[in-house]
């Protein structure tokens, strides 16, 4: 060798010596089973799926960024676990003119997490024009005053039932310490339970307790978040006991949690409900017999029992969850009758000319495609649009199946080019039933075009008069089981499991569904 | 590749020798890094005009990680003029390109991070890995592939083989959960997931390792059956060395020169490929970011990250050639002139 590159060829590998003993060095060795075994520790540590890659109010807490926020910040209007409406950093509200003003006394007394009060010109600033909130989805706000230190004025340009719109995490109360004197953001700052303590990107985020909380302050000390995205892992980690909890269970694995004795496993219904949306204004399903006859086809029962292992409730048809305001409880549903959905594909002028098994209608064969996202948030559609696909296949429809990302998905919807999406939730937050605006004309989601339909959510929407909401919002839920702008499969339950060590958690049906209050830690 | 004579080879080196292969080497390099730099134009195109073609469009998906689901048409159309989109692509491909030539690589469009600091913070992560499953996959490889050279046709040579297949077919994700079964819910030895200590290290790396290492043993197998043909270790055993020097001082010495560069690609497809691996272990490395961003649509991020791993990927065959000439005195770097 020569010897004017033996020098080059020591230090390539005394390079990679030390890149190999800068693993070492850097290490900080804890055992296997990290802190969750620290004696008498009141530190949870919690697994969720991806980080909070935003804690200001110019954008959206997008993923389980949701869980975290609702931890340090607060609303003005909050659910109980049973989602009725109480008060949060407002005591009480008022509407003089029957909604289109709306008066909130707030709570006093209150501090932000860095010392500073919370009063209404804190709620005047986490409402500003520069909130994402008043961007998209409370446009109707014309102006927010402060009328005095504990009372802030929201004036709206038509009437709307704003407290529910207040309810979610997402648009909580800010303290104006979260921006620096130039108007930079530097660092969350709410009213909530826990402060903010540290974030390692995409590892783990860190609070602490707010020891000024004005509620009842937490029994834990500290609250560990650690970013896990593959549910298989994370549900391991959880066994091996290097998490205290998971807030996300995957339905198969629920019923082997179940099974262990340490393991706690919570199940709620959820505000959110999967279902089958129809491209309207294309054949097959321009026509409303072809909708009904796939809600007559898909045995809902049969999903939830086989493909998720009992968790969650077969809809039926039902649009949205029982647990959400104005719920019909004699909706008339669909169950699964082939002959009926035969029938009515035959009215609609479908038949199986060619004896393929697949219907024709003037020369065209029955088929259509059926968009499946590969969202970690949905990783039990792939599943149900199979099943979909086999029902549907007795009753001489062919359904191509594409599981793709949400921006392949955007792009064919964008088009038209789809038959039908399995989607979940969407303007899904409390128990208040916004949902309704996917099959409004105006939603970008929208494939159905109905005038009266779009009056009734309007109509819906600007009503003060719970028992007026209450007819319109029976009246929507009947339109949707009849006109079938889509077929809601399952109403999702939330599933949470706790550690041996986690006492006192009680799980709630709002999202996120992670209320910490009463919860301590017995270490063993 | 050229060779020079066996005979040429014992020629004792002059000083002149020297110079010229010093020259030659220098050449090489600059003409290597010519080509380098060739390479990471293409990817520069390839990998933004490939993000463009893929479906989804940038501006509504922006529009959505900023409001949510709340959203209305006039939104999606005031994102995309804010965010330049409204503009042709290839001009938007010229300022991309213009910024990156002043080492800006823009910001995240999901995060509002600046995209250089971003990778160049996962990239520790990524080379503590990446350095660790090399290492691994060869302490695996090589006493395999030695063995199984010298115990040909019989059972351990078949264990071996079986051994290879086995890593060959076996997934990574597939391997990373079963190591988190065996080493972490059942013997409770090492942590399922996260970063920060050796033992954290242990399953990402024994995953990359193990699959990277029936490869290597094979070659080394094989490349070592091949040099033990040769006449001057029939030479050497004749001058009466033991077996044991005869394959450690003469053999593998030679044997080593084609695993050498297939650990050097290898390392160049860790840098880049240990993708799915990071994903299970929460390894928060480049490949994991890459991923992140393709699934959130993260067109700056993602073009970023395929850029940066690129330009790892190219350096380190680079490497590895410059490494390969070195091992071996008979290669000639004035192919190139």
């Amino acid at each position: 060798m020569d010897r004017n590159f033996k020098p080059i060829l020591l230090t390539c590998m005394l390079l990679a010596v030390i890149g190999a003993s800068a693993c070492i060095s850097g290490e900080n060795d804890e055992t296997a089973k990290g802190d969750s075994f620290v004696e008498n520790s009141q530190d949870l540590i919690v697994g969720i799926s991806s980080d909070v890659n935003n804690w200001y109010l110019d954008k959206f807490a997008d993923g389980d960024a949701r869980f975290v926020w609702s931890q340090v910040y607060e609303t003005l209007v909050r659910l109980d676990s049973n989602l009725n409406i109480i008060p949060g950093l407002a005591e009480s509200w008022e509407t003089p003119d029957n909604g289109t003003t709306w008066i909130f006394h707030l709570r006093k007394n209150v501090t932000f997490h860095d010392g500073t009060p919370f009063n209404a010109d804190s709620v005047v600033f986490s409402y500003s024009d520069k909130s994402y909130v008043r961007q998209a989805v409370l446009k109707p706000i014309k102006s927010i005053e402060a009328l005095d230190n504990y009372t802030v004025k929201f004036v709206l340009q038509k009437p709307m039932p704003l407290p529910f719109y207040l309810t979610h995490v997402a648009w909580p109360i800010m303290g104006p310490g979260c921006l620096d004197k130039a108007g930079n953001f530097i660092k969350p700052v709410g009213t909530g339970p826990f402060k903010f303590e540290s974030q390692k990107k995409d590892q783990e985020i860190v609070l602490i307790r707010n020891d000024a909380y004005w509620g009842n302050k937490s029994l834990l000390n500290k609250v560990s978040f650690k970013i896990i995205p593959d549910p298989s892992t994370q549900v391991m980690a959880f066994e091996n006991g290097e998490l205290d909890m998971i807030i996300k269970v995957p339905e198969y694995d629920v019923k082997r949690l179940e099974a262990k004795k340490s393991i706690q496993v919570q199940k709620k219904l959820s505000t959110f409900t999967d279902f089958l949306q129809f491209n309207c204004d294309k054949t097959p399903f321009n026509d409303t017999k072809v909708r009904q006859s796939v809600a007559y086809a898909i045995d809902t029962k049969a999903l939830v029992n086989d493909i998720l292992n009992g968790v969650g409730k077969p809809a039926e048809g039902r649009p949205y969850s029982p647990n959400m305001m104005y719920s019909e409880p004699d909706l008339k549903t669909y169950s699964q009758d082939l002959d009926k959905s035969k029938a009515l594909l035959k009215e609609a002028g479908w038949e199986d000319s060619n004896r393929d098994g697949i219907l024709e209608k003037d020369g065209s064969p029955l088929n259509c495609t059926l968009l499946v996202s590969k969202g970690a948030w949905a990783a039990r559609h792939t599943l149900m649009a199979q099943v979909a696909q086999e029902d549907l296949r007795k009753i001489g429809m062919n359904v191509e199946i594409q599981v793709l990302d949400e921006g392949a998905i955007s792009k064919l919807e964008g088009m038209g080019n789809f038959g039908m999406i399995l989607r979940t939730g969407y303007f899904v937050w409390g128990p208040y039933p916004k949902h309704f605006f996917i099959h409004h004309s105006k939603s970008p989601y929208s494939h159905y075009h109905n005038e009266t339909y779009d009056q009734l959510v309007d109509a819906a929407d600007s009503t003060i008069d719970p028992q007026k909401q209450k007819e319109l919002y029976y009246a929507l839920q009947n339109f949707v089981i009849k006109e079938v702008p889509a077929f809601y499969l399952v109403h999702e339950e939330k599933v949470v499991a706790t550690g041996p060590s986690v006492k006192g958690f009680v799980i709630t049906a709002e999202d996120p569904w992670l209320d910490l209050s009463g919860v301590y830690l017995e270490r063993k | 590749m050229e060779y020079l004579k066996a005979s040429e080879v014992k020629r004792p080196i002059s000083e002149n020798d020297r110079n010229i292969r010093r020259i030659s080497m220098w050449k090489y390099i600059a003409n290597r890094l010519v080509m380098v730099l060739i390479v990471i134009a293409g990817v520069t195109l390839v990998s933004f005009f490939a993000m463009y073609l893929a479906p989804g469009d940038p501006a509504e998906l922006i529009a959505l990680e900023r409001y949510g689901q709340d959203l209305d048409k006039s939104q999606i159309e005031s994102v995309r003029e804010a965010e330049g989109l409204d503009a042709p692509v290839y001009f938007q491909y010229f300022i991309w390109l213009d910024h990156l030539l002043h080492l800006d690589l823009g910001r995240s469009i999901i995060t509002s991070d600046d995209v250089l600091e971003e990778i160049l913070l996962k990239l520790p992560a990524t080379i503590e890995l990446t350095v660790a499953g090399l290492l691994i996959s060869l302490l695996i490889a090589l006493p395999i592939g030695v063995l199984s050279a010298f115990q040909k046709n019989i059972l351990l040579d078949n264990c071996c083989a079986f051994f290879s297949l086995i890593g060959i077919s076996i997934p990574n994700f597939w391997l990373g959960i079963l190591l988190i079964w065996l080493f972490s819910l059942t013997l409770h030895i090492f942590p399922s997931y996260g970063y920060g200590s050796l033992s954290h290290l242990a399953l990402p790396a024994l995953t990359l390792g193990i699959s990277m290492s029936s490869i290597t043993a094979r070659l080394t197998r094989a490349s070592l059956m091949e040099v033990m043909e040769k006449e001057y270790i029939l030479a050497a055993r004749a001058r009466g060395f033991d077996e044991y020097t005869v394959v450690l001082r003469h053999a593998l010495k030679n044997a080593l020169l084609p695993v050498v560069t297939f650990a050097g690609m290898q390392l160049g497809y860790l840098l880049g490929g240990a993708v799915i691996v990071e994903t299970i272990f929460s390894w928060p490395g480049i490949g994991k970011l890459l991923v992140d961003s393709i699934f959130a649509r993260d067109f700056s991020m993602v073009q970023g990250c395929v850029l940066f791993i690129a330009v790892l990927f190219s350096l380190s065959s680079l490497a590895v050639d410059i490494l390969y000439a070195v091992l071996d005195p008979r290669i000639r770097y004035d192919m190139y002139e």
